[in-house]
Formats: structure tokens, C-alpha cells, sequence
């Protein structure tokens, strides 16, 4: 009796084993193919490229480090090998990333006023007509799945090459991404606050004014500000392709082949990136506060 | 007595007690300089209400000639160019995660318990974390060349520092008991790792890997646009002749291809989970 119960418990667990090693060796099996394939179809190891791709990135690499001269570090534009030479247009990068951070906050703050707009026709307990819950929702949705830059592509192609295509961009792009996050908001909120205002005869108006936003302001503002973060990165990217702002500087350090002058205008845009994080960072934190006292 | 109670809910709620007028000011005022700052900044990036409504018509007719989106008799070609862009986010995302892999136990604070070292390394990390994946593309096609290897080095570049800390904090996050009960039972530190370690630490890598896969997907399609191959490339092709009845067809299959990929994806994290 025993020993049938040792048995039946070994048997089951070499199938187990064997099923689990199967499945592990399956899974390996199509990791290796589309990996293989996916090297092949990339080109990875092209020969048709210049041969080995190790040794293409180091090339690389040493292209776009500039050839400074520790004894002439500190001489003016002029001298070869200065810090000043490899930033040669320092003003100018710096005039196209202040420009590229205001295309980040005006879009935010465009996105964050439709977004708002949006999530109250979208939230279950503050829109209680269900088909415009429905279209608001799927719209928004729409706009989350359809990628900035080829947004940003047929914007450039209607309101031409400049920050207005990106603004537009991004504003389109952020209104799609809070609406969602405002609308969870509003869903969470309190509802006895709502219902003493409806017992006290207030209007739709008014229910959102002293009823909702009092409650959702706080974290409408945390998101808002996460969202400007990334609306930063990607305003920069945006002027890859025509949408203004530093990305554009980019484009220009890449049509002349300056390889040195990429990697200077990459370190402003980190540094910008970084800055705006910190800022963000720390007003956001004052805003939990808030909430909290 | 009264005075005390007043004085009291003064400390605990200093806005309550202020008289309203004063609130209202301030809101005011702050509502008039964000306004006041936003108009400045669209005047300064010269964003005119004519060229705005003159683009909104071109747009209207963009859209127009979307309908009905249209093969224009090149489907395998796209078809291709699709396979091409998940090749590159596929191989992106494996060398993205094998480079990673070695960073992410360097930055966990359980393997580099030095804390300068620590911070200097997540810095480090932090730096290249905000740079997106189509900066890089744009100057690995003109080192590299139209194609897309740059693409597949421009997607891995972008990742590894993300996906370096998310495995550190991943690692950081591991029990230390079971490692402990596996080296007690006399296990070499290999097994201790087989054993301890992995059964903790690789389903969260995987699935965090899986998550990177579907955003290079995403990203992958848009590569192109500077030329590093794929979907993105047949896209901005068309979008720059103003074929927008096929652009449109390529835009849906690849948000078709997208939402495949990513429910596969989510089916496979939850498996692990």
C-alpha cells in the first residue's frame, strides 16, 4: 500500500520534470529561432556593412569624441581642441532647448486642461450618459496606441517644419495619456462630498468645482508633472523630425556629419532632461505633502 | 480659554482660518501669471493662430485621402518591412538585456555595498536613462549607414541602462533566506545562485524583459522615420509624397501588430507570474 503511494508520487513527479524540462526546451528552442532570425533579418552580422559590428561601434565611438588638448582646455572658440571650439554654438543650443522645454510645458499644460475636460466625460460616477462614456474612452485610447512620431510626421506634413507640429504633437499625445489617469482619478473620489452638494441643490457646475476638484486637484498636478517629464524627451525627439526645438539642432550636427557636435548637444539635452526631472522631482514631493496635511 | 482654541486650530489648519478674500487673491494671482507665462512662451515660439488654422485644413484633407487605406499593391514589401522592425526589436531587446544583466548586479546595493560606489553607478545609469532611442538611431544610421543594425544598437543603447536598473532593483528585492537554506545544505555558491537565487530573480527579469520588448516594438516602428529600416521607413516614404491612403494602411497593421504583440506578451508575463 505504501509503496504504491511512493510509486504513484515518483511517477508523477518524473512527468512533472519531464513536462516542465519539455515546455523550458520548447520555450529555448523558439527563443534561439527568432533570435537567429531576427539577427539574420536585422543584419547584425551584414558583411555588406564593413564586416564586424564590434568593431564598427568602437570606429564609432571614437568619431564622436572630440580631440581636446588638455594645455588649450580653456582657450577661447578659435583654438583647435578648447572646450569652447567643441561647443562652438553654445548660445544657439541653448536658445533651441529652452524652446524645446517650452514646447514640453505648453503642451503639457494644453493636454492637462483637455485631458480634464475629457475625464469627466469619461468617469462612471460624474457622466452618467454611458455611449459618450463609450466614444470618450475609445478616442483616448486610440490616440495612446498611435506612436508620437508618426503623429508628428503628418503634422509636420500639415502645419510645416516648426514647434507648432510639435506642440500639437504632444498636446494630442498627453491628452491620451492623462485623460486615462484623470478619469481613474475621479472614479476614486469620495462621493458623500458630491451628494451634500447635490442635497444642497448644486448644479453639474458646480458639483465639479467645490465637489471633485478639491479632491482630484493634488494628483491631477503629480501626474501632470510625471507626464512633463517624458513630454521633454519626447519633444526633443519630435524635433528629429521637423518639430523644432534642440532635436532640430540635432538633425543639423548629423546632415554636416559632426559627430563631436551630436555628443555636445546630446549632454545639453541630458543636462536639460536632468535639471526638469530635479524640479519636478521636488514639486511633486511639496505636493504629496500638501495633500497629506 | 477661546482664544487658546483658536489659537490651536490656527497651528492645525492655518488656511481654514484665513479670511477667504486672501485665498482668492492668490489663486488669482497665480492663475494670471500661469496664463501670463504660458502666452509668453507661445509668443516666443512664434505659434500663429493663422498658421494654425490654415494647417488644420491641410489636415482635414490628409485625413480625407486616408480613406480607404490602401495596399497600393505592396503588401508583402510591408509585410516585410514589419518582420524587419520586429527583428530589430527582438534582437534589441536580447542584447539590451545580456549587457544589462552584468550592470544590474554591479548597481544592486546588495552586491556593491560601498555607498558612493553605489551612487556614482546609479547616476551614471540615470544619465543615459532619459536619452530615447531615436537619438541614438539618428546618429548610429549616419555612423553606420541606412539599415537596420543601427536601429537594433540604437534600441539596445536606449534600454540597457533601464532595464540595468531594473534587474538591481529586481536583485536588491530578492529574499536572502532561501539562498541561506540552500548554502546551508552544503551547496557550492554556483548552486546556491542555481537554487537561491534564480527561482526569485529571472521570472521578474523576464517578464520586466518582455515589457521592454513590446516598447521597443514600439519603438522599432519609428526608427525608420531616421532611416534605421523597418515599417517606419515604408511610412515616412509615403507620408513624404503624400500617399496617405497606403501610410494609413501601414499605420493600422502595425497598431495591429502592436496590440498582437502585446497581448502575447502579457499572456506570457502572466504565465510567469
Amino acid at each position: 500500500m505504501t509503496v504504491g503511494v511512493v510509486e504513484a508520487f515518483e511517477r508523477d513527479r518524473r512527468r512533472l520534470l519531464m513536462r516542465q524540462r519539455a515546455e523550458a526546451a520548447i520555450g529555448l528552442a523558439i527563443f534561439s529561432i527568432l533570435l537567429a532570425v531576427s539577427f539574420q533579418r536585422s543584419q547584425f552580422f551584414g558583411s555588406d556593412l564593413g564586416g564586424d559590428p564590434l568593431g564598427r561601434i568602437g570606429d564609432f565611438l571614437d568619431r564622436m569624441i572630440p580631440d581636446l588638448r588638455a594645455e588649450a582646455l580653456f582657450e577661447g572658440r578659435r583654438t583647435q581642441g578648447s572646450l569652447a571650439s567643441w561647443f562652438y554654438a553654445l548660445p544657439l543650443w541653448l536658445r533651441a532647448a529652452w524652446q524645446t522645454v517650452e514646447m514640453a510645458i505648453l503642451a503639457t499644460g494644453f493636454g492637462a486642461v483637455l485631458a480634464l475636460f475629457a475625464s469627466f466625460l469619461a468617469a462612471q460616477n460624474l457622466m452618467p450618459f454611458a455611449p459618450v462614456r463609450f466614444i470618450v474612452r475609445r478616442a483616448l485610447e486610440a490616440i495612446r496606441t498611435l506612436p508620437d512620431l508618426i503623429m508628428a510626421l503628418i503634422l509636420v506634413a500639415a502645419f510645416g517644419v516648426g514647434p507648432l507640429a510639435g506642440v500639437l504633437t504632444l498636446t494630442i499625445s498627453t491628452l491620451g495619456g492623462l485623460g486615462k489617469l484623470f478619469a481613474e482619478i475621479n472614479e476614486e473620489i469620495d462621493p458623500r462630498q458630491l451628494e451634500a452638494l447635490t442635497a444642497s441643490g448644486a448644479g453639474p457646475v458646480k458639483k465639479i468645482r467645490y465637489g471633485v476638484l478639491p479632491q482630484v486637484l493634488p494628483n491631477y498636478a503629480s501626474y501632470a508633472l510625471i507626464r512633463l517629464e517624458g513630454n521633454l524627451a519626447g519633444a526633443a525627439a519630435l524635433g528629429i523630425v521637423g518639430a523644432g526645438g534642440i532635436g532640430l539642432e540635432l538633425q543639423r550636427a548629423i546632415t554636416y556629419t559632426e559627430f563631436d557636435t551630436y555628443l555636445a548637444i546630446l549632454m545639453i539635452i541630458i543636462g536639460m532632461i536632468f535639471v526638469i526631472d530635479l524640479v519636478s522631482e521636488a514639486v511633486r514631493h511639496r505636493l504629496i505633502g500638501l495633500e497629506k496635511a | 480659554m477661546a482664544g487658546a482654541t483658536v489659537e490651536q486650530a490656527r497651528a492645525i489648519a492655518p488656511e481654514v482660518l484665513r479670511p477667504a478674500w486672501r485665498r482668492r487673491a492668490r489663486g488669482l494671482v497665480f492663475t494670471v501669471a500661469a496664463l501670463a507665462a504660458f502666452l509668453a512662451m507661445a509668443i516666443d515660439l512664434q505659434l500663429a493662430p493663422g498658421a494654425f488654422m490654415s494647417g488644420f485644413g491641410k489636415l482635414g484633407r490628409f485625413l480625407g485621402e486616408m480613406v480607404p487605406p490602401s495596399s497600393g499593391g505592396q503588401f508583402v514589401r510591408i509585410l516585410k518591412a514589419l518582420a524587419e522592425t520586429f527583428a530589430m526589436a527582438f534582437a534589441g531587446t536580447a542584447i539590451a538585456a545580456l549587457i544589462a544583466m552584468p550592470l544590474g548586479v554591479l548597481g544592486a546595493k546588495t552586491v556593491v555595498s560601498h555607498g558612493v560606489l553605489h551612487f556614482l553607478f546609479r547616476r551614471f545609469l540615470d544619465v543615459f536613462r532619459g536619452v530615447p532611442a531615436l537619438v541614438w538611431a539618428l546618429i548610429l544610421v549616419s555612423a553606420f549607414g541606412l539599415g537596420p543594425f543601427a536601429g537594433v544598437v540604437a534600441l539596445a543603447l536606449a534600454d540597457i541602462p533601464n532595464l540595468a536598473k531594473l534587474f538591481s532593483e529586481a536583485l536588491e528585492n530578492t529574499d536572502g533566506r532561501p539562498l541561506e537554506g540552500v548554502r546551508s545544505a552544503g551547496a557550492s555558491p554556483l548552486n546556491v545562485m542555481r537554487y537561491g537565487l534564480a527561482p526569485q530573480f529571472a521570472p521578474v527579469a523576464t517578464s520586466q524583459t518582455l515589457f521592454f520588448l513590446e516598447g521597443n516594438f514600439r519603438n522599432a516602428g519609428v526608427l525608420g522615420i531616421v532611416g534605421a529600416g523597418g515599417v517606419g521607413f515604408e511610412l515616412e516614404e509615403r507620408i513624404r509624397i503624400f500617399v496617405f491612403d497606403q501610410a494609413a494602411f501601414i499605420i493600422l497593421l502595425y497598431m495591429v501588430a502592436v496590440a498582437a504583440l502585446d497581448s502575447l506578451s502579457r499572456w506570457l508575463r502572466n504565465r510567469l507570474a
